[in-house]
């Protein structure tokens, strides 16, 4: 009874047209790109800001969660209406506000797509610097929501380096802004703390962004290794040599085995480890970056060097990385995605300890990742129809996840917390840390009716996220990382 | 001295205790001042002023204590410069965890050991210490141009006003696990927690750099250079507008300048001054090497705390009438082309033109913030955007509810 006032209240409010409630209209928006699902209420469409908070507000009334929603490309489940309520998806606000050159700044909608904001600025020699791999079909907001990464973090940073300012709806219905459209607003860094925090203390409803140039030049390079552990090598060894490429990813064999058959990149199908490097500025310090990268490569063992002729090549050896997740999906019935980071000198190791894992607990493992910034990927393929195979791969991901803590790392490096990793947190995290975040959340007053049972590992009315009741979610085939 | 403070007085370690006096704020001195050594020593003392009701304010190199309204009380002055060690710095990693009370120029001579630096220029000077550094988030000449600290911070210890010490983030330098209290704690001038360590990813040192000047006829055609010279997208580090009056606080002619850094390669550097030397030549000329020292001058000069200095956002479009603006006030003005910001330094101004002056950059969606003034100015200009100032309200009465950290800061009671 309450929820078909619910549903009359928020179609009164957003229109008919704005509002799904039907069973079979739900189910799309169960999940997101994890396979944990949970069916909400409603889910809303709204068109602005007023919209948005109108849609908090009769929330509100009815004591019902929210939770915001961007194209559903999240790897933690963070848009999983675990206690049913409001999902509110942003996809119709998808203007791009205001594209202003000469001040080098984007007023955008939350649910405009990230590639589409990077070809809008294309045109005025400046770019959006973050490109997660999802960037043709994720939304600016859920980057927002999660301080997404991409292959460029390395150098350009992640989300939150390039966020100015946020308008959001707090849990009470109203509008603010934090940060605003330069950088250093006086006072505690609101914006910043709001970056990353998954829909647990507003919704997002403009974002103003500072965009950057186009470099000069740019250059990719394809280096070829006998083993992972060479092409560790030689990433420390480059960025400790005073190179800070714009790009390093690692490809190693299972994945470049997966890949190449599909995708005719042009990666030895015998090679142990590739990487993919970029650098980028005026001429001159390409040639010189690119001499030092070489240097360095060289002294690792690299069997080979390829660096890309032309804007074709380029798009390839990119297209390799890009697309090598979806790769997997084509080549094993299930993969569960893990993130975690490491402090770049220990990858050698911890990528022996994550594959030795594999083997001991009998899963293919491809990895695929960003190990300039020491950001593992490792994929575990599997079949959920074999018996117990799946408990076996998410008490492998905790085991893996382990190792990452236990090397001086984290749990997460860009796919964020949400539901899948709130009982890892006390890995990481002690008491009195997970009470401050508790305080953040009081303090915006969004308590537990914004996205509840997200990030922190306790919450009221959620299923435990203590880390001896560990479940875990499994990556659908398609998902990006 | 009350009972509160001459108990918590004897409870904390002799050795730690410094003269009070020499911690005036405003005018007014503390109670008392002490110095601790550990964090727990810190934790501790927090724990009991808070128990005391005594309120506290964390500072180093005591550069930037007028930094938001006159404080509604003051006991204890926590001097930090004690805890001011390199707790771990992998050079292969290319990260540091630092104690706050390392002085940035510290930090700097040992990272430089290694060919790496925090790229941060923060006024008046590398004197700041580190905590003092996040805790202001002040910018400087390189801030648009480099990654500012607040975008290295990747992880911080802060210890809360009841004695807990609590972390955020970590050692790694991609990481989204948990909220990043580490970003709130940048510009919150202690009042949520006291910065205790903090942990940065660390970029490479510029193999080279150079500095040029070049003169202008007016604060409008070298603003327009200097945007002329950003869309170059040419590998500077600070390319910034000068007023006349800030030229010749530098040792610069009595003229309008634009004062560039370019940092890299040498190879890289002979490019970009070519590049540098059409563009002005084609605009009119003037292009010379920049005075030695100009960069530190012009730190000093926004560090200064005679008079009153502002800093105002707005875009790069508007520097140059933000810059005459600050002219017709008798004001010595600045602007920084990438961050869009403009920093005013006057004898002194009165509130009604500072109001205007807000109105104005506030139309155009940007902020003005006092960074030094008389107590009188400051307790009149809110130090923040009204937009936040509940949510302000909200951290403070969650993070720090007994008012122990700088109370009144950013507004009476709060």
């Amino acid at each position: 009874m309450t929820n078909e006032v619910l549903i009359r209240e928020l179609r009164d409010a957003l229109g008919d047209a704005h509002v799904l409630h039907l069973p079979e209209d739900l189910i799309a928006y169960e999940y997101d790109a994890t396979i944990e699902r949970a069916r909400p209420d409603a889910v809303v469409f709204p068109g602005s800001t007023a919209d948005v908070a109108a849609a908090v507000r009769i929330a509100n009334t009815h004591d019902v969660p929210v939770v915001p929603r961007g194209s559903g490309t999240g790897l933690a489940g963070g848009a999983v209406p675990v206690q049913g309520g409001v999902v509110v998806a942003m996809t119709r606000m998808r203007r791009i506000v205001e594209l202003n050159a000469a001040n080098r700044i984007a007023v955008v909608e939350p649910g405009v797509i990230n590639l589409d904001l990077q070809a809008a600025c294309e045109p005025h020699g400046l770019r959006y610097a973050p490109d997660p791999s999802s960037q043709r079909i994720c939304t600016i907001g859920g980057n927002v929501g999660t301080n997404a990464g991409g292959p460029h973090t390395l150098a350009h940073g992640s989300t939150v380096n390039h966020v100015l300012g946020v308008e959001v709806v707090l849990a009470d219905g109203t509008a603010t802004w934090l940060g605003g459209r330069q950088p250093d607003v006086p006072g505690p860094d609101l914006r910043g703390v709001f970056c990353g925090s998954e829909g647990t203390l507003g919704i997002v409803t403009q974002i103003c962004v500072a965009l950057t140039p186009l470099p000069h030049e740019v250059r990719t390079m394809l280096a070829i290794f006998d083993s992972v552990e060479a092409a560790s090598e030689a990433v420390s060894a480059i960025i400790s040599g005073g190179v800070v490429p714009v790009a390093v990813e690692m490809l190693d064999q299972e994945i470049i085995r997966i890949v190449e058959p599909q995708m005719h990149v042009g990666y030895p199908l015998d090679a142990g480890a590739v990487l993919l490097l970029e650098v980028e500025g005026l001429p001159e310090a390409v040639a010189a970056d690119a001499e030092r990268v070489v240097a360095a490569c060289d002294a690792a063992g690299a069997r080979e060097l390829r660096v890309a002729e032309s804007a074709e090549e380029r798009e390839g050896l990119w297209e390799g990385r890009k697309g090598g997740i979806g790769a997997i999906g084509a080549s094993s019935p299930n993969f569960y995605i893990l993130d975690g980071v490491v402090p770049r000198t220990r990858l050698p190791e911890v990528m022996s300890q994550v594959n030795a894992l594999a083997d001991e607990y009998g899963f293919r493992c491809a990895n695929i990742f960003h190990a300039g910034d020491g950001n593992l990927h490792p994929n575990i393929m599997f079949n959920e129809l074999d018996e117990g195979a799946t408990e076996r791969v998410l008490e492998l991901g905790g085991e893996i996840m382990r190792v990452c803590v236990e090397a001086g790392g984290s749990i997460t490096g860009e796919h964020g917390i949400g539901l899948e990793k709130r009982s890892y947190m006390e890995w990481v995290f002690g008491e009195a840390d997970l009470d401050s975040m508790e305080r953040l959340r009081l303090a915006f007053g969004a308590g537990e009716r914004f996205n509840p049972c997200k990030v922190l590992p306790t919450g009221h009315g959620c299923a435990s996220g203590h880390a001896a009741e560990l479940r875990g979610h499994l990556a659908a085939p398609g998902v990006y990382i | 001295m009350t009972s509160g403070t001459a108990d918590l007085r004897e409870a904390l370690p002799a050795d730690g205790r410094r003269e009070a006096p020499d911690y005036p704020i405003d005018g007014a001195a503390p109670q008392i001042a002490q110095q601790p050594r550990t964090r727990e020593e810190l934790a501790g003392l927090l724990a009991s002023a808070t128990e005391a009701g005594l309120a506290v304010v964390p500072q180093g190199s005591r550069s930037a204590l007028d930094l938001g309204r006159p404080i509604d009380r003051y006991d204890v002055a926590l001097d930090m410069r004690g805890l001011d060690g390199i707790v771990d710095y992998e050079p292969a990693d290319m990260t540091v965890q630092v104690g706050a009370g390392m002085t940035l120029r510290a930090l700097r001579a040992h990272l430089a050991e290694h060919g790496q630096y925090l790229p941060a220029d923060p006024p008046p000077g590398d004197d700041v210490t580190i905590g003092g550094l996040l805790a202001t988030a002040r910018p400087g000449a390189w801030r648009g141009h480099m990654p500012a600290a607040r975008d290295l911070v990747i992880g911080m210890e802060v210890a809360l006003p009841d004695g807990s010490l609590v972390r955020s983030g970590g050692r790694v330098v991609k990481n989204v696990s948990g909220y990043d209290l580490h970003r709130l704690h940048t510009g919150a001038l202690g009042t949520l927690g006291v910065i205790v360590e903090a942990s940065f990813k660390l970029v490479p040192l510029p193999p080279a750099t150079r500095s040029f000047a070049v003169r202008r006829p007016s604060v409008r055609d070298a603003a327009r250079l200097a945007i002329e010279l950003r869309d170059a997208a040419l590998p500077g580090r600070a390319l910034s507008v000068l007023a006349p009056e800030a030229a010749v606080r530098l040792g610069l002619p009595d003229d309008a300048h634009v004062l560039l850094e370019l940092a890299g390669y040498e190879s890289a550097l002979d490019a970009a001054t070519t590049r540098i030397r059409d563009v002005t030549e084609r605009s009119g000329g003037g292009l010379g090497d920049a005075p030695s020292g100009a960069w530190d001058a012009l730190r000093a000069l926004t560090g200064a705390t005679d008079g009153v200095v502002l800093r105002l956002g707005v875009p790069a479009t508007r520097i140059a009438a933000t810059i005459e603006a600050a002219r017709g006030l008798r004001g010595t003005a600045w602007g920084h082309v990438a961050a869009g910001s403009v920093v005013i330094h006057a004898p002194a101004i009165d509130v009604t033109s500072v109001r205007v002056l807000r109105r104005n950059v506030e139309a155009e969606g940007g902020f003005l913030v006092v960074e030094s003034g008389p107590p009188a100015l400051r307790a009149v200009v809110d130090p923040l955007g009204a937009s936040t100032r509940d949510l302000v309200g909200a951290l403070k009465r969650q993070f720090d509810p007994t008012g122990t950290l700088s109370p009144g800061r950013w507004e009476v009671g709060l």
